[in-house]
C-alpha cells in the first residue's frame, strides 16, 4: 500500500494534467467539429488562468467563485471578438486567432497587475483531483450530448459544406459562435483548473507553443470523435514521462513517436472508420 | 503466516543482505532537476556538470563520512508542470534527502511549494528571482540576488567614469531580464543618477538598432543592459556600429566567458558584477576551472560554479549529522544542519542569510555573499579594484 | 537619426524576408506549413559554424556547405515523411503536425552534438568594415544581408515567372491534380521545392546567425514567430509577398520603437496583424489562394 501512496503521490500532477489537457483538447475538437480551424484556445485558457488567480490572490473570492469567472470571462470575450474573427476561414482564421493568442500574451506580458514576464506565484492549491474528474466528465457528457443534438449536426453540415448549409437556411455564423465561445468556455475552465494546483503561471505557457500543442493532441488522437482528444491529450502528456529513462534523447525519441503515429496513423489514434473496418473484418474471418 | 518455500527464503535473505549491505557505507541520494532540455538546457546544463564535477571530487575522496553522493539526475526543461513532476518523482519515488534545482525562478515558483510541503530541502543555485525564499523555511538557494549585486556595480562604474545620466535597455518579455531591470531602476533611483530613455526588446529581435539610435540620441554616459547573453554580444557590437561609444554597465547575463571574445574592443571598459569570474586567482577556483575543462572539455561560467559550490555546501552539512534510516528525520536533520555551513568555495566566502518572514510564515535562506566587480580590459573580465 | 532608422528598418526587414522566403515557398507549393523551418534554419547555422571553426572554410564555402545540409534535410523530410502523407491523403493539418515532430527531434539532435550553450563565430571569420554615408552607419554584414535576400527574391521571382520550371511550380500551386494531368512530374518538384526551400532557410541561418552570433539549439523558434506574421502580412505563398511581408514587418517595428515605445512594440505589431486579417484576409498585397488541400 506504501507503494501504492508513494505512486499517487508521484504521478498525481501528472493525472491532474492528462484531465486538464484533454479538457484543452476537446475545446479545440469542437471549434474543428463545425470547421473552424482556431488556435485562440491557449489564449482563452490563459485569460482563465489569470482571472481566477487573481480573483484568488486579491480578492480571496472562494474557489467556485473563481472558477465560474474564469470559466466566462474567455468565453464574453470570444462573444465579443466572434462576430469579426469568425468571418474568416481555413489557414486565415488560423493565423487571425494565433495573432490574437500573441496580443493577449503580450498584453499579459505589460500590465502591472499580471505581475509581466515574472508571473504570478503563491496561488493556493485549491484544484483537487474530483474537481478536474469531475469537469472532464461533464464537458464529455455535455459535447456528446451536443454531437446527437441539431446543433451537433448542423455543425458536422456546416463542416461538410458551409455553403450548402447556408443555402438551406442554417444560421451559420451563430453556429459558428457558438462554438467558439464554447470552446473557450472549456478552455478557460481548464486554465483555471490548471493555475490551481501548480502554483505559478506565466505569460509564456499560453504563447504560440501551447496553442500548437493543443492543435497537435486533438489532431493526433483523431478529430472524428470525443475520445480521440482525449486520446491524444493523455499519450502526449504521459509521452515525456515514461521517456524519462532515455536521459538525453527524450526529446529526440518524443519527436520521433509524432512523427511515426502521423505517418502510419493519418487520420489519429482514434478513428471510428477505421476501428468499425477492422471490427467488420475480424467479423468476416470469423465467419470464413 | 505460512511457513516460506526454500527458494523464497533464500532469496528473501539474499534480499535482505542486498540491502544490508550499504549500510556500513550508506548511499546519500541527493536529487537534482536542472533544465536539461530546452531553452533553458544553456543554464541547466554546467549546473549539473558543476554538481557532478563536485559529487566526483567528494566520493574519490571517501563521500561523507564514508557514505557515497548518489546523485539522481532529473531533466525538468524548464517547464512548470515538468519541474512539479520531476520533484514528486525525486522526493517520493527516489526518496532523495534533498533537492538541487530547478534551474528557473518560475519554476522554483510551481515546485518550491511541492517540497516544501513534503519537508524536503530544495536548494537553488541560479534562482534570482524576489521572493523565492518566501515559498518557506525549506527553500535554500546560493545564487546571490541581483539587488546584492546590482548596486555595487552601479556605484563602482559611476565613481570611475564620473557618470551623470544613463540610458536602460531590457528584455521585457523575460522574468530574469525583467527582474533585474527593475533592481537597476530602483538603484538608479536611489543614487539619484537620471535615465535618458528606457528601451526594451523581446526574445527573438535580432536587430537592436532602433533602440540603440534612440539612446544614442540622448547622449548617455553609460548604458545600462538587463540583457541575457545571447544578446549582450549583439547590442554591444550594434552600439559601436551605430558609433555609440558610450561604455555599458551589464546585469548577470553579462557573464558568460565567450561573451567579449567576439566583441573583443567594442566591450572594453563595461562594468559586470558577478558572483564568480574565472579570473578569480583563488586556489580553489583555479582548481575547479582546470578540472571543468578536463572533464567536460568546455570553459565553466557562474552555473556552473555556483552548481559546484552548491554539492560542496550539501556535503559540509552532511557531514555533520548522522545518517539514521529514518528518512524525514534525515531530511530534517540536514534541513536543520545547512544554514550553518559557512565554504570558501570557488564562488567566494560563502554562507546563508535567513530570508525576513513575510506575513508571520517563516522564509528560506538566501546567499551572502560579496559580489566581484569586473571591469573589461582587452576583452578579458578584469578584477576591479579602484580607480 | 530618422534616416538611420530607415536604414535599421530596411536591414530588419531584409532578415524576416530571408527567413520567410522558404517558408513561404513550401506553404505555395506544397500547402504546409512547416513548422521545422525554423529548425532547418538553425541546422545552417550550426553547419556554417563548423565548416568555419572546423575545417577552417572561407565563408563563401560554408554558406554552400550549409545549403546543402539544410537541403538535403528539407528533402529527406520530403521523402520520408511528406510524401507518404500525400500518398495516404492525409488530412491538411497532419503534415504540420509531423513537421513540428521533425522540429523536436532537429532541436534535440542539435543539442545532443553541440550542447545547449551558446557558441559564436570567431571574431576573425566575421566580414569587418562597415560603411558611414551621410551620418548613417551600415555594416558589411548587413549589406550583404540587404543584397542576398533581394538577390534571391529576384532570382526565385524570376525562374517562378520566366522559366518553364517556374509554370510547372504555378500549376502545381493551383492544383497539382491538374498539373499532374498535364504531365507535369509534380512528386519530383514537390522534392526540388522542399530542397530548395530548406537550402533557402539554411542561408538564411548563416547570415542571421552571423550577423546575431549567438548559435543554440533553440534559436530558430523565435524567428519561426516573424516569419508566420510576414506570410500572413505578404499573403500566403506568395514570392514577392515574403519580400513585402518582411519589409513591411521591418518597418513597422523599427518605426514603433522609434516613435511610439518600445514597450508595446509586439502588441502593436501583431494587434496590426490582427486587423489586417480581418479586412484584408489574402494579406496586404496577396491575391486570395484558395485550394481544397
Amino acid at each position: 500500500m506504501a507503494w501504492l501512496s508513494d505512486f499517487w503521490s508521484t504521478y498525481n500532477t501528472l493525472v491532474y494534467s492528462i484531465g486538464v489537457h484533454a479538457m484543452l483538447a476537446l475545446s479545440i475538437q469542437i471549434t474543428l467539429s463545425c470547421g473552424l480551424l482556431s488556435l485562440a484556445n491557449a489564449a482563452f485558457m490563459g485569460i482563465g488562468a489569470y482571472v481566477s488567480a487573481l480573483l484568488t490572490l486579491t480578492l480571496g473570492w472562494p474557489f467556485p467563485a473563481v472558477l465560474a469567472a474564469g470559466t466566462l470571462a474567455p468565453a464574453l470575450l470570444a462573444l465579443l471578438i466572434g462576430a469579426p474573427v469568425l468571418r474568416l476561414s481555413g489557414v486565415y482564421l488560423a493565423m487571425a486567432t494565433l495573432a490574437f493568442g500573441e496580443v493577449v500574451r503580450v498584453i499579459v506580458l505589460n500590465l502591472e497587475i499580471t505581475g509581466g514576464p515574472e508571473g504570478l506565484n503563491g496561488i493556493p492549491p485549491s484544484t483537487e483531483g474530483w474537481h478536474i474528474a469531475l469537469f472532464l466528465a461533464l464537458t464529455v457528457y455535455g459535447l456528446v450530448r451536443l454531437a446527437r443534438s441539431r446543433v451537433g449536426r448542423a455543425f458536422e453540415a456546416i463542416k461538410e459544406d458551409e455553403v450548402a448549409a447556408r443555402l438551406m437556411g442554417m444560421d451559420v455564423d451563430g453556429h459558428k459562435l457558438f462554438a467558439f465561445t464554447l470552446g473557450a468556455l472549456i478552455a478557460g475552465l481548464a486554465g483555471a483548473l490548471n493555475a490551481h494546483y501548480t502554483f505559478f503561471i506565466s505569460p509564456r505557457e499560453y504563447g504560440f507553443e501551447s496553442a500548437v500543442d493543443i492543435l497537435t493532441m486533438a489532431v493526433l488522437g483523431g478529430t472524428s470523435g470525443l475520445l480521440g482528444p482525449i486520446l491524444g491529450a493523455s499519450l502526449l502528456t504521459v509521452l515525456p514521462e515514461v521517456l524519462r529513462f532515455l536521459q538525453d534523447w527524450r526529446m529526440a525519441v518524443n519527436g520521433a513517436i509524432l512523427i511515426l503515429v502521423v505517418l502510419f496513423l493519418p487520420t489519429g489514434l482514434w478513428d471510428p472508420h477505421r476501428v468499425r473496418a477492422w471490427l467488420r473484418r475480424k467479423r468476416r474471418e470469423e465467419k470464413a | 503466516m505460512t511457513p516460506m518455500k526454500p527458494l523464497l527464503k533464500s532469496l528473501a535473505i539474499a534480499t535482505v543482505i542486498l540491502a544490508a549491505a550499504p549500510a556500513g557505507a550508506a548511499n546519500l541520494r541527493i536529487g537534482i532537476a536542472e533544465a536539461l532540455s530546452g531553452g533553458a538546457a544553456q543554464y541547466g546544463t554546467p549546473i549539473r556538470n558543476g554538481m557532478q564535477l563536485a559529487a566526483e571530487e567528494i566520493n574519490a575522496k571517501g563521500g561523507v563520512n564514508g557514505n557515497q553522493l548518489q546523485l539522481v539526475i532529473e531533466d525538468e526543461q524548464g517547464k512548470k508542470e515538468e519541474a512539479i513532476n520531476v520533484f514528486k518523482k525525486l522526493i517520493f519515488q527516489d526518496k532523495v534527502l534533498m533537492i538541487f534545482g530547478p534551474t528557473l525562478s518560475n519554476s522554483m515558483f510551481a515546485a518550491g511549494p511541492v517540497a516544501n510541503a513534503s519537508k524536503v530541502v530544495a536548494f537553488g543555485t541560479s534562482n534570482t528571482a524576489n521572493g523565492i525564499t518566501d515559498i518557506g523555511p525549506w527553500i535554500f538557494r546560493n545564487s546571490v540576488m541581483e539587488s546584492d549585486v546590482l548596486p555595487v556595480t552601479v556605484a563602482s562604474a559611476v565613481k570611475h567614469y564620473g557618470i551623470k545620466k544613463v540610458a536602460v535597455i531590457y528584455g521585457n518579455d523575460d522574468a530574469f531580464t525583467k527582474s533585474g531591470y527593475d533592481v537597476f531602476k530602483a538603484v538608479l533611483a536611489e543614487q539619484k543618477i537620471p535615465v535618458t530613455t528606457t528601451e526594451t526588446y523581446v526574445k527573438g529581435d535580432v536587430d537592436f538598432k532602433a533602440q540603440l539610435t534612440k539612446i544614442k540620441g540622448g547622449e548617455p554616459d553609460a548604458i545600462v543592459c538587463s540583457c541575457l547573453a545571447e544578446e549582450a554580444a549583439n547590442i554591444i557590437l550594434q552600439a559601436r556600429s551605430l558609433g555609440l561609444r558610450a561604455p555599458f554597465i551589464g546585469g548577470n547575463g553579462f557573464n558568460s566567458p565567450k561573451l567579449f571574445d567576439i566583441s573583443k574592443l567594442a566591450g572594453d571598459g563595461t562594468f559586470v558584477g558577478s558572483p564568480w569570474s574565472n579570473a578569480n586567482p583563488a586556489p580553489v577556483n583555479q582548481n575547479f576551472v582546470a578540472a571543468y575543462k578536463k572533464k567536460f572539455g568546455a570553459e565553466p561560467n557562474q552555473f556552473a560554479a555556483q552548481g559546484y559550490d552548491a554539492m560542496y555546501t550539501a556535503a559540509t552539512a552532511l557531514k555533520s549529522i548522522k545518517i539514521t534510516d529514518d528518512l524525514a528525520a534525515d531530511r530534517q536533520a540536514l534541513r536543520d544542519a545547512l544554514p550553518k555551513v559557512t565554504l570558501n568555495g570557488a564562488t567566494g566566502p560563502f554562507k546563508f542569510r535567513p530570508a525576513a518572514p513575510k506575513a508571520g510564515k517563516p522564509g528560506g535562506f538566501d546567499a551572502d555573499q560579496k559580489p566581484f566587480i569586473y571591469i573589461i580590459k582587452g576583452g578579458k573580465f578584469t578584477l576591479y579594484t579602484g580607480k | 537619426m530618422f534616416a538611420q532608422q530607415l536604414a535599421n528598418a530596411l536591414t530588419l526587414g531584409s532578415v524576416y524576408a530571408l527567413f520567410a522566403l522558404g517558408f513561404t515557398l513550401v506553404f505555395g507549393v506544397l500547402a504546409v506549413i512547416n513548422l521545422s523551418h525554423g529548425a532547418v534554419f538553425m541546422v545552417g547555422s550550426y553547419a556554417a559554424l563548423v565548416l568555419v571553426t572546423r575545417f577552417q572554410a572561407p565563408l563563401w564555402l560554408a554558406l554552400i556547405g550549409a545549403m546543402l545540409v539544410s537541403g538535403g534535410i528539407g528533402l529527406l523530410v520530403d521523402v520520408l515523411i511528406l510524401k507518404p502523407l500525400r500518398a495516404r491523403n492525409a488530412p491538411h493539418l497532419i503534415p504540420m503536425i509531423a513537421t513540428i515532430g521533425v522540429a523536436i527531434m532537429l532541436t534535440s539532435a542539435g543539442q545532443g552534438l553541440f550542447g545547449a550553450e551558446i557558441h559564436r563565430f570567431p571574431e576573425e571569420t566575421l566580414p569587418a568594415g562597415e560603411l558611414v554615408i551621410a551620418g548613417i552607419h551600415l555594416r558589411a554584414l548587413e549589406i550583404g544581408i540587404v543584397a542576398v535576400a533581394f538577390a534571391l527574391m529576384a532570382l526565385l521571382f524570376v525562374v517562378l515567372r520566366r522559366t518553364q520550371l517556374g509554370r510547372a511550380l504555378r500549376a502545381i500551386a493551383e492544383s497539382p491534380k491538374a498539373a499532374y494531368l498535364l504531365g507535369i512530374n509534380v512528386e519530383g518538384l514537390f522534392h526540388l521545392t522542399s530542397f530548395v526551400a530548406a537550402a533557402l532557410g539554411g542561408v538564411a541561418g548563416v547570415l542571421i546567425g552571423l550577423d546575431f552570433n549567438a548559435i543554440t539549439p533553440q534559436m530558430g523558434q523565435p524567428i519561426l514567430h516573424k516569419g508566420i506574421a510576414v506570410i500572413i502580412l505578404g499573403g500566403m505563398g506568395d514570392i514577392r509577398g515574403a519580400l513585402i511581408g518582411g519589409l513591411f514587418l521591418g518597418f513597422a517595428e523599427v518605426m514603433s520603437k522609434a516613435y511610439l515605445s518600445s514597450q508595446m512594440g509586439d502588441a502593436v505589431a501583431f494587434g496590426l496583424l490582427f486587423l489586417i486579417l480581418l479586412v484584408r484576409p489574402s494579406g496586404l498585397f496577396g491575391r486570395v489562394l484558395e485550394r481544397k488541400a
